[in-house]
């Protein structure tokens, strides 16, 4: 009986305290447990720390935060999104940043976010020594490395159909391919964009790219929504042929795809260059231009050669990691990033309505 | 009016209750969905209009998405929902051994996010399949589009169906189906005039709630659809890769609209009927089948089902610690020290947010269903609707709306660990409602009126009539909650913060960088979470007193 009433009470404990977690925070005074409270709007110290949302791999980015707090003294948190995920979140949060900079991930997002506005200009001391093509004039974004295309086939895959790696945009469209070749969506995916822009500077003219989308559309096994993902397929043999960077293929093959052989195309081929920026109305802007000074650095652009990334440095005094594919050695495109990301969602749009019907 | 104001006398509670029930209801529900409604009439640059929507319906692919959804939606449903009933009724019905492994078994698929599911499934029948090329030599098998799918969506929606059919089955009073019995009925006779007519409103539930999954379902689409477009992915794919919000919003009230049509007609064709057959009188323990064909066929059932559940998920913990499926098979660590050493915090946060949004996804699941079934108040239907409607509406779009609506003060939310235990709360609740609901349309309400014309105030008939009965549908719901929190992953993709980070973020992190050794330790450790707070629920069970009292 004792247990009964005892139990009854702690019932409706338990239901006062869930609607009043639940809904005390409408009144906007929070109570929630496990939270530190709702520091959002308390004044920040010069000491502050810095939220970074970046834009490559994980690992990568563990790593680099890890080493700017090293070298700087400054703390950081960090969270790991794509390219797509990173401009949907800022464009959503710009009435109230919760972070202070954006890190990687290909520079044509950030052209989109510059025209709406979301980001703050810096340029840096550092940033006169990367190339012109590699920056923002007004400094909105500053390119923090370059990676090309380039094509991932699997090995076995070529000797059971008794090819040769493909070398041109022109050879994906051999008849051997035919539900053999995968790349991203172009929608949700910057290096697909990139890609879809390549063939059409390649091939000489929008139409005659758009021409040759629509043919290579019956090859394409699938569109993968993530950029990389196609490496993985091709490694493990579900594809024959893939699209994607050149410097993703290379951590595939260094992760044991042995499979995996590269290829660049000697028609031309473009690169994605991987940007960094400050995010508007950011409460920590000293400290957050520190972090682009740093990241812009050698000691910050060396960081992903430690852990696999193999992408080319932009900063002429950093040394990029062995094994990554110099854009001097191959044969680039004029890879126009502003009008890339202009051009963006009309090209993006036709595509889909006129290729993936 | 003189009725209503003795009613407020005898339960001066219940209004402030309903009040602040609709309140949250109001603030995570609604008022996102709106901030979505007005940005799909909104475009980026401000200018108002019906952009979004020409666009959707000018792009010819929004309709073959919308197409493929409820394909995909009827056959993942229909084949969940049956399979899930014969897993329930072998449960409540059939003595068979292993019930205990079933049981785990059928809860198994919850409790790893879904596209886990979907990458075993491309290891398992891909084109370097385990069972296709090794065991049966097929050169190209192709696992990506529709049959994946279904195949896929079945195997991870198909226990909440058992959950919720479950519970309502083992609560089907024997009295009745033992008077047909002695009443000269076979006992297909029974099942099909007894059983079966009784289950109609789980069955219905079950059928409506997976349903509305498969339509939501944006994970597997993405890891296994193939170029099998549906609408789910579309709208993730505008808001999230077109950056087109407003097309991304457009598309969401369409099938949210969808949902509401199906979740209207459903409601129309159960919620005409009641079903009582908890009385109040003691009834005895439900005779068992034995033996016979009946139980050697829906034995026999269950085990197929659960040896490819197991086959599913004895690859996760196995590729764990294999350095490269398919490529290279030597064991290794470097996956875990990869995840203790990167994915610590998300492990911690994930764990504690959960933690807190449990008992209150619970709770307030089962207030609202006592809501629903037993009291009668100006806009409860509205209650209904709003309270269902969050799981209509697909994550993505769910985390777009709460960083639209809680960017500004007096509701500044946006990074904190509020926002994803809203999130949380609002994306669990629904399944508790529907269990809640299930059971409670069982129980005679003249039990409670005995309470009360004894005296008891509503809060007392709630904790000590109420509860009680409905006890196996709570916990049902609370093991629910916690999975669900647990292995959340398209609303709350856009709430993850640098403050709070999320294991179903880094996995899909992971998936998406084909590290499968990584997220199959993700998701191992996530599996083991899941184990210990299963049993410590089932203590709690059992320590609260399993056994009912009988008067």
């Amino acid at each position: 009986m004792a247990m009964k009433k005892w139990m009854s009470s702690i019932t409706a404990l338990t239901m006062a305290a869930v609607l009043f977690t639940g809904c005390g925070s409408t009144g906007g005074n929070s109570a929630a447990p496990a939270n530190n409270g709702g520091q959002d709007a308390a004044p920040e110290k010069p000491q502050g720390k810095l939220t970074v949302y970046v834009g490559f791999q994980e690992d990568h980015a563990v790593a680099a935060i890890k080493k700017f707090t090293e070298d700087t003294g400054i703390q950081a948190s960090m969270i790991r999104m794509s390219g797509g995920e990173i401009l949907a979140k800022v464009r959503a949060e710009q009435g109230n940043p919760q972070a202070d900079v954006w890190y990687g991930g290909p520079a044509d997002t950030f052209v989109q976010a510059t025209a709406e506005e979301l980001l703050q200009p810096y340029t840096s001391p550092i940033a006169e020594k990367i190339d012109a093509k590699y920056k923002d004039p007004d400094g909105n974004w500053t390119g923090i490395y370059v990676g090309a295309l380039g094509f991932a086939s699997n090995k076995e895959f070529l000797a059971k159909k008794g090819l040769e790696a493909p070398k041109t945009w022109e050879d994906l469209l051999n008849p051997a391919y035919k539900g053999e070749i995968v790349m991203a969506d172009p929608a949700s995916s910057g290096t697909a964009y990139t890609a879809m822009y390549t063939v059409l500077k390649v091939m000489g003219s929008e139409e005659k790219g758009f021409e040759y989308l629509s043919k290579l559309h019956p090859q394409i096994q699938q569109y993968t929504t993530s950029g990389s993902a196609p490496g993985r397929m091709v490694g493990m043999g579900e594809a024959g042929v893939g699209v994607l960077f050149a410097h993703d293929v290379i951590k595939y093959q260094e992760e044991g795809f042995d499979s995996l052989e590269l290829t660049i195309p000697e028609d031309g081929t473009g690169y994605e260059t991987g940007a960094i920026g400050i995010i508007k109305n950011t409460k920590n802007e000293e400290l957050a231009q520190k972090f682009v000074d740093w990241a812009l650095s050698p000691a910050g652009q060396e960081v992903g050669k430690t852990v696999g990334s193999y992408q080319n440095l932009t900063n002429p005094d950093a040394v990029g990691p062995e094994k990554a594919v110099k854009l001097s050695d191959i044969n680039t495109i004029d890879y126009d990033v502003v009008e890339a990301g202009k051009e963006r969602q009309r090209l993006i749009d036709k595509w889909s309505v006129e290729v993936k019907k | 009016m003189s009725a209503m104001f003795k009613r407020f006398k005898r339960e001066p509670l219940l209004p402030i209750l309903i009040v602040l029930v609709m309140l949250c209801l109001l603030v995570f529900i609604v008022y996102p969905l709106f901030q979505i409604a007005k940005s799909s009439f909104v475009g980026s640059t401000g200018e108002v209009g019906l952009q979004g929507y020409q666009r959707v319906l000018s792009g010819g692919g929004l309709f073959h998405a919308l197409v493929n959804s409820l394909v995909l939606a009827i056959l993942t449903a229909t084949l969940s929902t049956v399979i899930a009933y014969v897993f329930a009724y072998t449960f409540a019905y059939v003595k068979v051994p292993f019930k205990k492994l079933f049981n785990g078994i059928a809860i198994l698929p919850v409790i790893s996010p879904p596209f886990v599911i979907a990458l075993s499934a491309m290891l398992l029948l891909g084109k370097q399949g385990l069972i296709t090329k090794n065991l049966l030599g097929l050169e190209n098998a192709n696992i990506y589009g529709l049959h994946g799918l279904v195949l896929v969506q079945t195997l991870s929606f198909f226990p909440i169906a058992f959950l919720t059919l479950s519970g309502l089955l083992r609560s089907i009073s024997p009295s009745l189906e033992e008077a047909s019995q002695n009443l000269g009925a076979s006992r297909l006779k029974t099942f099909l005039s007894v059983t079966l007519p009784l289950s109609v409103p789980g069955i219905a539930n079950a059928f409506l709630l997976v349903f509305v999954q498969s339509l939501a379902d944006f994970g597997n689409p993405m890891t296994i659809g193939g170029n099998y477009s549906t609408v789910a992915r579309e709208i993730y794919l505008q808001a999230v890769g077109s950056y087109n919000l407003q097309a991304g919003a457009a598309l969401a009230m369409v099938l949210l609209t969808v949902t509401i049509i199906v979740y209207i007609l459903q409601n129309f064709w159960v919620g005409k009927k009641s079903y009582v057959t908890v009385t109040g009188k003691p009834t005895g323990q439900r005779r068992m089948i034995e033996s016979g064909a009946v139980k050697h066929g829906l034995f026999t059932f269950c085990m197929i089902m659960s040896i490819a559940v197991i086959a599913f998920y004895a690859l996760v913990p196995i590729g764990s610690f294999i350095k490269l499926w398919g490529i290279n098979n030597s064991l290794t660590l470097d996956h875990y020290k990869y995840v203790f050493s990167i994915g610590q915090k998300a492990i911690k946060d994930t764990l504690t947010l959960a933690i807190v949004a449990t008992p209150i996804a619970g709770l307030l699941g089962m207030i609202i269903a006592f809501l629903i079934v037993r009291k009668r108040f100006f806009g409860k239907k509205a209650l209904e609707v709003i309270s269902m409607l969050s799981i209509a509406v697909p994550g993505t779009v769910i985390g777009i709306g709460y960083i639209l609506a809680f960017n500004k003060a007096p509701l500044a939310l946006t990074g904190t660990g509020i926002i994803i235990v809203a999130a949380f709360v609002i994306r669990s609740m629904p399944v508790g409602i529907r269990s809640g609901v299930a059971a409670l349309q069982q129980i005679d309400p003249s039990i409670e009126e005995a309470a009360t014309n004894l005296g008891a105030s509503g809060s007392k008939v709630f904790t000590s009539v109420v509860l009680p009965l409905i006890k196996s549908a709570f916990f049902s719901g609370l093991v629910n909650s916690f999975v669900k929190s647990m292995t959340a992953m398209s609303a709350i993709i856009f709430l993850i913060s640098a403050k709070y980070n999320l294991i179903t973020a880094s996995i899909l992190a992971q998936v998406e960088a084909g590290r499968i050794g990584v997220a199959s330790a993700y998701c191992t450790i996530l599996i083991l979470i899941m184990i210990v707070a299963l049993i410590l629920l089932n203590l709690l069970v059992k320590w609260m007193g399993g056994k009912e009292q009988s008067a």
